[in-house]
């Protein structure tokens, strides 16, 4: 125990907010006793059903007052002393005292909480909603009747009033020197000029403040400087940040947030496009470069990467990172159970999630610095007409997207007209239908008619169930998963039959075209000589084979497969730009030293040095047809499917790929009436007993019919026929998926306007193509037709499902308008309705914390139950509610803050005010907080005269100190070294600097800059000895502080003093103080000293850096200012805003 | 009002300032103060934290400017950190990155070898998840190991030739054969390892320890880390900084790379045309002039500033001698070998590490990459034995020599293990190893741990558990207690949740590697 001492006045600002301060006013439930009870109370008695003590909780007023039976009534309003709750907290019986933490200690509450909970109940324990879920609705202007000639704008009367109320008093105006610093420091991220520091102050018109406002909000960098604060929030980077962390192509998408700053695009049109961008009407390629914005997350392509789980771990971070930026809730606590303390539970996080799956793309990224979908931005010359084409595209996308809203409807009218019905393809002869839908089980069931054996074991080695969704969630064969379909398919030669079904191959990093080939349908013996017949894959080629016998290694097979034309990848649906085999080439290294001998993915993955088996000479008596064209590996459905009439010839094998014939060779035509009988089993994915397997294909509605199946009924065979099944039964029992079958089906295939937008949409895709050749490539969105769903996930693990759920928004917010489909779009549109109660709340309040250092509420990242609360919230949804009417007007409110009273006051502090209010949040002085790090370095460059003020385009790479990225990275990412460039990239605005999230600048690091692994609302602002060392030695610091000294003695004038008077002003924006200038010139009197004793070490500081130095200027002179330079970069005022 | 007679929560403690303790230590906690205010909602334990730290290494001995010695000073333990009597006061993390092969190494597996090349039974591997390396084999072979194995020491511990010092410090280790991890392939195994879970974003437990315990000296970082060079004929996994990055914490408790090649700490040397001389003028002025803006504005920031850029001072002096190894003795050399001059070579990181063990830094990893083994492992094993071997003992040996073993806790570990059956081809001569999560092979030696054991038994595989797992949390949990930790207290509110290293899933001190 400890002994009893005062209770410890520092820790006392933290909590200040939380502890009533005049007895006569009523407690505020969301200010004053739901902090407590979360903190204390909610982890065992809250909204996580699992971990709830005694049916207990406390955090919804119906259960907190609910009788419980065997357990006295916890809350008792009106009578804390008949409450539970009280009698627990104030026990003096450990085994009865409440709280406890999670090892089931008692902590006890401190007095002063308990103090309130009891005058809360005594107040008869009125629970209200959480503050933050409630829409905010504009409060009246407090009425402050002293003092209101200090108010400039709405926002001082809220925080006058709240001042008053603590005994605080605003401080004066702060003088235009500081003024000006500070305000071009956050409109812009750049000093003001001494030029412009002078006109300001010389300005002594009433509007001199707001014209200077103006025209900061009109310059360039202030986009720039927004834009720095946003790829925080958006988690930018230059590499994909796992394994190899190669380069990825992006920069267009940085480029597009300095234009929407800089036009001031309203905030709901720039979250709309940022989300959903892909989805909506555009008149040029902005919103689609926008939606970017949902795949700067990490992205890996690691060797043994599982692709079921990297998909799950990237909806999830873009889950997490859209719940902190747009919604300001820390959503991924619920990952692995209901939130401990937010209403959000676990099924509301996937259903979140589901709005980032459904995107056209593969988890992993094959180490490149593009991988679909992705658009190619046309050349300046090309841009109108692209733009032209774009629209008509876009307008077109529209019309389909609108038929899509409407499907169900327009199907329910289709079936209706009786026109066009589906046609089912003939069950004669059909012996085997695997639907493969039973998610489960030991059995796979034959839902042929009458079909012999109804169904088959699975056997030992279970296969995985609804990792995706086709036409049901689907079947996956796993390592070892046997399908052994007996005497299924015991054809000869003269017996016509048909078969095959949806397929997936499998597509991971390390499944090359090579490792996938195989089996995917066979009754085929390798241990009598093949004999059989097989559906088989071979890098990508498929062939169909019946085989009386043939050698095992089929050299016949590998020659046809060298003649394929293997596909470039491209993917299932139209995406904006479909990729060379240029742009699929992965980034080779920079050349330096050490070039990387070996292949990576070779030592990841080395070959079996398999001995030479004797050649196998046995004749082929064999029908042999393949493919001409290989399938891609792409991830995507096929259905593959082949008939054979009975005639022991080549010509009568044909083969479909998703119902169209395609064209293939006769490899071989020798097979005449020989047998193909065995008895080996029919199985999927193996040849008996255990060779050539197609490791992990996925299957769906697999068929063997004991006929040849004839074109049309081919054709019809992978929608139609399904189609024409669901259709047979009322609408009101389809399911989701069915629905989704049938809808797709009626447009594409039945629907004639739909088809010809369609075709129309493809001939403009061309036109784009060629009128953006040559541009860059930057990463998109691009959602697929599919339905966008997630599954519910046991602890966050990947192949715990649970339940499917579909994209929805959490359930304690808003909902979805009726009837609209769920997906992105509807989801960006719900992020800025007027309803939604967050959107604009999160985003006034970062752009408070950028100006004032701190949010009005200090957790950015959360307005959940254990956030902090509003230090001013009735500012707050002031702020909120000007900003929605404003029309999102981005620019009109950083200007209203900037021209409140309580920014533009003195950042000196007293005594008083440190003791009452140590982190200034009730702002009784200005703001004054330590910069940036690419602020801090842009200023020293600006300083020295140094700094290139172009707009835009890729990332740079500036001075590095060596062995920074060498030393972690492996040895064939292509940034493995770092190739630091020359010229004009040496002193570009450090938010173009190439950001490689396994090894960030280490300058940048140095100050607080956030890695970018993960979304980033706010950043921590330490003080560190390494800060010291990076702006005094840093080699760009030092050049810098050289360039100022070499400027100020150009133009400052003869005399030391007006060099030091011209420094002051470009850093400080006035003239030194004289105290000051004192030590500046002492200083300045020992560096010239020492210079001239050591013209060595003079040449030697004065060479620092690539940028040529004023030879007239004698080196000693130079250095010794380089010196002082030095001291003025490095002082605190230098450094602070 | 009265405090509860329960409370325990330290907030309810003594006002610093009127604590009859040193005038520096005052001082040092308002710069302390001052830069929590900037840190949000840091909360209790980072202040008590770090004054514990203070107070812990320094109170005893005072302040040399302090006028009168305390009167009553405060045990660390009565402020709760180190919770109880630390066993070990620093660690060094001898990191193998990569996965390096437990069968090969320390898991004696004697009977594999009458399996050569049989499948593995489908009983043993069950339904453990294949990396996407060998989910396309047909067979999983089984690879014995191409070594033989000797018992070393009293405790008779069976080692693999290709660790002949290791097999000599027997008696000082504490062999864990089951150590087990979530994770499967690199990035995720790694992350978890380092810092207690599979995502980005967590702080790692170098940074956990510099939050709880705070540095033991002026002149040095709390937590440094040092990078192996990479030898290229070995399958180099990258690192990151995110390894010894302080996620949510202040960025101030994140790992300090000490580097072997340019400057050994960024930004550490003066630029060219820069003496001692001219940088303390240049600080002089520098502090003058922040002096007068502290006094105008009041600004406490100011005054940490001031404070930050004295120790950068100080660190430019006690780096360079904490990486001059020319007053080394002989025996040094006789004891880690020739590659130690070598800088960047393991064995040159194991002897900073000894030194920086001696300077009062609190933890250091050392990471040596290329233990991916996937193939050619009788090609690539030796070498990297041969740089790690030697080093591992000299520095276990050197710490003991010093008397500095009892209080420093020495870890070897990678992120997962490997795989009994053959990636690839397997040949009498030759063989590859996949991943393998569910038991590895880790070692502790030192303060706090029982030397001269082997704990926890895999099947005759290596394959799976059999007695005693170790999971990563668990690990780590054992770590932190060793250093005087209670991982269930050491806690930072972030996201309206206790976090902790060890995560969410309840952890425990695994009670049978304690001394």
């Amino acid at each position: 125990m400890l002994p009893m001492v005062p209770v410890l006045l520092l820790a006392a600002g933290c909590h200040d907010r939380h502890t009533p301060t005049a007895s006569t006013k009523r407690l505020d439930f969301n200010q004053d006793v739901q902090p407590i009870l979360a903190s204390h109370c909610f982890a065992c008695h809250g909204p996580d059903p699992e971990m709830r003590k005694a049916g207990l909780r406390l955090d919804l007023a119906e259960w907190a007052m609910k009788k419980r039976p065997g357990h006295p009534d916890a809350i008792v309003p009106g009578h804390p002393e008949q409450s539970e709750l009280i009698k627990r907290i104030e026990s003096r019986d450990p085994h009865y005292l409440m709280p406890r933490n999670a090892q089931g200690e008692a902590k006890p509450m401190k007095p002063e909480e308990i103090a309130v909970l009891k005058e809360w109940i005594r107040e008869g324990a009125v629970y209200r909603p959480h503050w933050a879920f409630e829409k905010p609705v504009r409060p009246a202007l407090p009425s402050v009747a002293a003092n209101n000639s200090w108010i400039k704008t709405p926002i001082d009367a809220f925080i006058l009033a709240r001042m008053q109320k603590e005994g605080l008093h605003p401080s004066p105006e702060a003088d235009k020197e500081t003024l000006i610093r500070r305000v071009t420091l956050d409109l812009t991220g750049l000093l003001p000029t001494p030029a412009e520091v002078k006109a300001f102050k010389n300005d002594q018109s009433p509007q001199a403040y707001e014209h200077l406002v103006d025209n900061l909000l009109a310059r360039p960098s202030f986009g720039e400087q927004r834009a720095r604060y946003w790829l925080d929030y958006a988690r930018y980077a230059d590499t994909y940040g796992l394994h190899f962390d190669n380069s990825r192509d992006i920069w267009p998408y940085r480029d597009y947030l300095i234009r929407s700053f800089n036009n001031n695009k309203p905030f709901d049109q720039f979250a709309m496009e940022q989300i959903a961008g892909d989805m909506m009407p555009a008149k040029n390629l902005d919103p689609l470069i926008g939606s970017g914005y949902v795949r700067l997350g990490v992205s890996s392509n690691e060797g043994g990467t599982i692709p079921e789980e990297l998909r799950v771990n990237i909806a999830r971070e873009r889950t997490e990172a859209f719940g902190a930026t747009f919604m300001g809730l820390t959503v991924g606590c619920a990952v692995c159970h209901d939130h401990k303390y937010d209403p959000t539970t676990q099924k509301d996080f996937y259903s979140l999630s589901a709005f980032f799956n459904n995107i056209d793309e593969r988890p992993f990224n094959g180490d490149r610095p593009v991988w679909t979908p992705v658009v190619r931005i046309p050349k300046a010359q090309n841009q109108e007409a692209y733009d032209v084409v774009f629209a008509k595209r876009s307008e077109i996308a529209a019309q389909l997207r609108t038929m899509r809203a409407q499907e169900r409807g327009l199907v329910q009218q289709w079936l209706t007209s009786g026109q066009d019905r589906p046609q089912p393809v003939a069950a004669d002869k059909l012996v085997l239908r695997l639907r493969l839908d039973e998610g489960g089980g030991e059995l796979l069931n034959n839902t042929a008619p009458h079909a012999t054996p109804a169904s088959f074991p699975i056997g030992k080695s279970k296969p995985a169930w609804g990792e995706t969704t086709w036409l049901w969630p689907d079947f996956r064969m796993d390592t070892g998963t046997r399908i052994l379909l007996g005497q299924m398919g015991d054809y000869d030669w003269n017996q016509s039959f048909s078969s095959g079904g949806w397929m997936m191959l499998r597509s991971a990093p390390n499944y090359t075209v090579e490792n996938t080939s195989g089996a995917l349908i066979s009754k085929m013996d390798t241990t009598q000589h093949n004999r059989g017949w097989d559906l088989s894959i071979e890098k990508g080629i498929v062939s169909v084979e019946l085989v009386n016998e043939a050698p095992k290694e089929d050299d016949l097979k590998k020659a046809a497969v060298k003649k394929g034309k293997q596909k470039d990848e491209t993917f299932h649906y139209p995406t904006p730009t479909d990729l060379t085999a240029k742009d699929l080439a992965p980034n080779k290294p920079p050349e330096k030293k050490q070039p990387a001998k070996k292949d990576a993915k070779k030592a990841d993955k080395p070959k079996p040095k398999a001995p030479e088996a004797a050649r196998d000479t046995t004749p082929r008596v064999a029908i042999v047809v393949s493919t001409v064209d290989a399938l891609p590996l792409d991830g995507a459905w096929r259905h593959v499917f082949f008939t054979y009439d009975g005639s022991g010839k080549a010509s009568g094998v044909k083969i479909y790929i998703d119902g169209a014939p395609v064209a293939t060779h006769v490899v071989s035509d020798t097979l005449g009436h020989a047998t193909i009988r065995t008895q080996a089993p029919m199985q999927l994915g193996w040849r008996w007993p255990d060779a050539a397997p197609a490791r992990d294909t996925r299957y769906q509605d697999l068929r063997l019919y004991g006929r040849s199946l004839t074109a049309d009924e081919a054709k019809r065979l992978p929608f139609e026929d399904y189609v024409a099944e669901v259709t047979a039964t009322p609408t009101s029992e389809w399911s989701d998926d069915q629905w989704h079958a049938v809808s797709q089906f009626y447009l594409n295939s039945v629907n004639r306007m739909y088809r010809a937008d369609q075709d129309q949409i493809a001939e403009l895709n061309v036109r784009l193509d060629q009128l953006s050749e040559g541009g860059d490539l930057t990463l998109v969105a691009w959602e697929k037709p599919s339905l966008a769903y997630a599954d519910v996930l046991t602890r966050g693990v990947y192949t715990a499902r649970t339940e499917r759920v579909e994209a929805n928004t959490p359930h304690f917010l808003p909902p979805l308008p009726a009837g609209a489909p769920h997906d992105r779009l509807a989801l960006a549109r719900w992020v800025v309705s007027p309803d939604n109660p967050l959107t604009a709340r999160v985003t006034v309040n970062r752009m408070w914390y950028e100006l004032f250092g701190t949010g009005i509420v200090e957790t950015t990242e959360d307005f959940g139950i254990m956030g902090d609360r509003p230090s001013h919230p009735e500012l707050l949804d002031w702020l909120a509610v000007e900003f929605r009417e404003s029309g999102w007007n981005i620019k009109h409110m950083y200007k209203l803050m900037v021209m409140s009273a309580a920014y533009r006051q003195s950042a000196r502090s007293t005594p008083d005010q440190l003791a009452k209010d140590p982190k200034n949040l009730l702002l009784s002085h200005g703001p004054r907080f330590r910069m940036d790090a690419e602020m801090l370095r842009d200023i020293a460059l600006q300083a020295g005269g140094l700094l290139v003020d172009k707009i835009g385009g890729p990332s740079v790479k500036p001075y590095q100190p060596p062995n920074v990225w060498e030393q972690v990275s492996y040895p064939t990412s292509d940034t493995v070294n770092y190739v630091q460039q020359h010229g004009d990239a040496l002193y570009r605005r450090s938010m173009y600097t190439y950001w490689k999230r396994m090894a960030i600048m280490p300058d940048m690091d140095a100050f607080d800059a956030p890695m970018r692994d993960v979304v980033c609302t706010r950043r921590q602002r330490t003080d560190t000895p390494l800060q010291a060392l990076v702006t005094m030695n840093d080699e760009q610091w030092v050049e810098a502080a050289r360039a100022l000294a070499q400027r100020v003695i150009i133009d400052g004038g003869r005399q030391p003093e007006q060099r030091i008077d011209l420094m002051s002003e470009i850093l400080l924006s006035h003239d030194p103080r004289p105290q000051m200038a004192e030590v500046l010139e002492g200083s300045l009197a020992q560096m010239e000293k020492h210079y001239e004793a050591d013209p060595k070490a003079a040449r030697a500081l004065v060479s620092v850096g690539e940028k040529k130095r004023d030879a007239s200027i004698p080196a000693p002179e130079l250095a010794a200012w380089t010196m002082v330079a030095s001291e003025m970069l490095n002082l605190d005022e230098t450094v602070t805003k | 009002m009265k405090q509860h007679p329960l409370c325990t929560d330290c907030e309810q403690a003594p006002n610093v300032m009127e604590l009859p303790i040193p005038a520096g230590l005052k001082r040092e906690w308002a710069a302390i103060e001052t830069r929590r205010r900037f840190l949000g909602r840091s909360g209790k334990v980072l202040g008590w934290a770090a004054l514990a730290s203070l107070l812990g290494e320094r109170g005893a001995s005072g302040d040399a400017q302090s006028p009168s010695p305390p009167s009553r000073p405060l045990s660390p333990q009565a402020l709760r950190l180190p919770m109880f009597a630390p066993k070990a006061k620093r660690a060094i993390y001898l990191f193998m990155s990569g996965g390096p092969p437990q069968m090969d190494l320390l898991d004696y597996k004697p009977n594999l070898a009458a399996l050569y090349n049989q499948d593995i039974p489908d009983s043993v591997r069950g339904t453990q998840q294949l990396t996407g390396m060998t989910a396309g084999q047909t067979h999983f072979p089984i690879a014995p190991s191409h070594w033989s194995f000797k018992r070393y020491g009293k405790s008779g511990t069976w080692v693999s030739d290709l660790l002949p010092y290791t097999g000599q410090m027997a008696d000082d280790l504490t062999i864990i054969k089951t150590t087990n991890t979530d994770a499967i392939n690199h990035e995720p195994a790694i992350m978890l390892m380092n810092t207690g879970n599979m995502n980005a974003g967590k702080p790692c437990l170098g940074s956990w320890l510099s939050y709880g315990l705070g540095s033991m000296n002026d002149n040095l970082p709390t937590f440094m880390v040092l990078q192996t060079k990479v030898n290229d004929k070995e399958n180099n996994q990258p690192v990151s900084s995110r390894l010894w990055s302080s996620g949510y914490l202040s960025s101030e408790y994140a790992g300090v790379g000490l580097r072997s090649g340019g400057d050994p700490v960024l930004y550490l040397s003066d630029p060219d045309g820069v003496d001692r001389e001219v940088r303390r003028k240049m600080l002089d002025a520098v502090e003058a002039i922040n002096r007068q803006t502290l006094a105008e504005l009041g600004d406490p920031e100011t005054n940490a500033r001031i404070a930050q850029y004295e120790m950068a001072y100080r660190m430019q002096a006690s780096v360079p001698e904490l990486v001059d190894l020319s007053k080394e003795p002989q025996s040094t050399w006789d004891l880690y070998g020739p590659d130690a001059k070598e800088p960047g070579t393991f064995a040159y990181n194991c002897l900073l590490a000894r030194r920086m063990a001696e300077r009062g830094v609190r933890f250091t990893q050392v990471y040596k990459r290329g233990w991916d083994v996937h193939g050619n492992v009788t090609g690539v094993l030796p070498i990297l034995c041969q740089e790690t071997d030697r080093a591992s003992y000299a520095l276990v040996t050197d710490l003991k020599r010093r008397g500095l073993l009892d209080d420093t806790l020495v870890i070897w570990a990678g992120e997962f293990g490997r795989t009994v059956y053959s990636q690839g081809g397997l040949t009498h001569d030759n063989y590859g190893r996949d991943h393998h999560p569910r038991c590895f092979t880790t070692w502790m030696a030192g303060g706090g741990v029982r030397p001269g054991i082997t704990y926890g038994e895999t099947d005759e595989y290596s394959y799976n558990v059999v007695k005693d797992p170790v999971p990563v949390r668990d690990f780590n949990a054992t770590i932190l207690h060793c250093l005087g930790i209670d991982h269930n207290k050491l806690t930072y509110n972030f996201q309206g949740l206790d976090q902790k290293l060890t995560g969410t899933t309840p952890a425990s001190v695994v009670q049978g590697l304690l001394a």
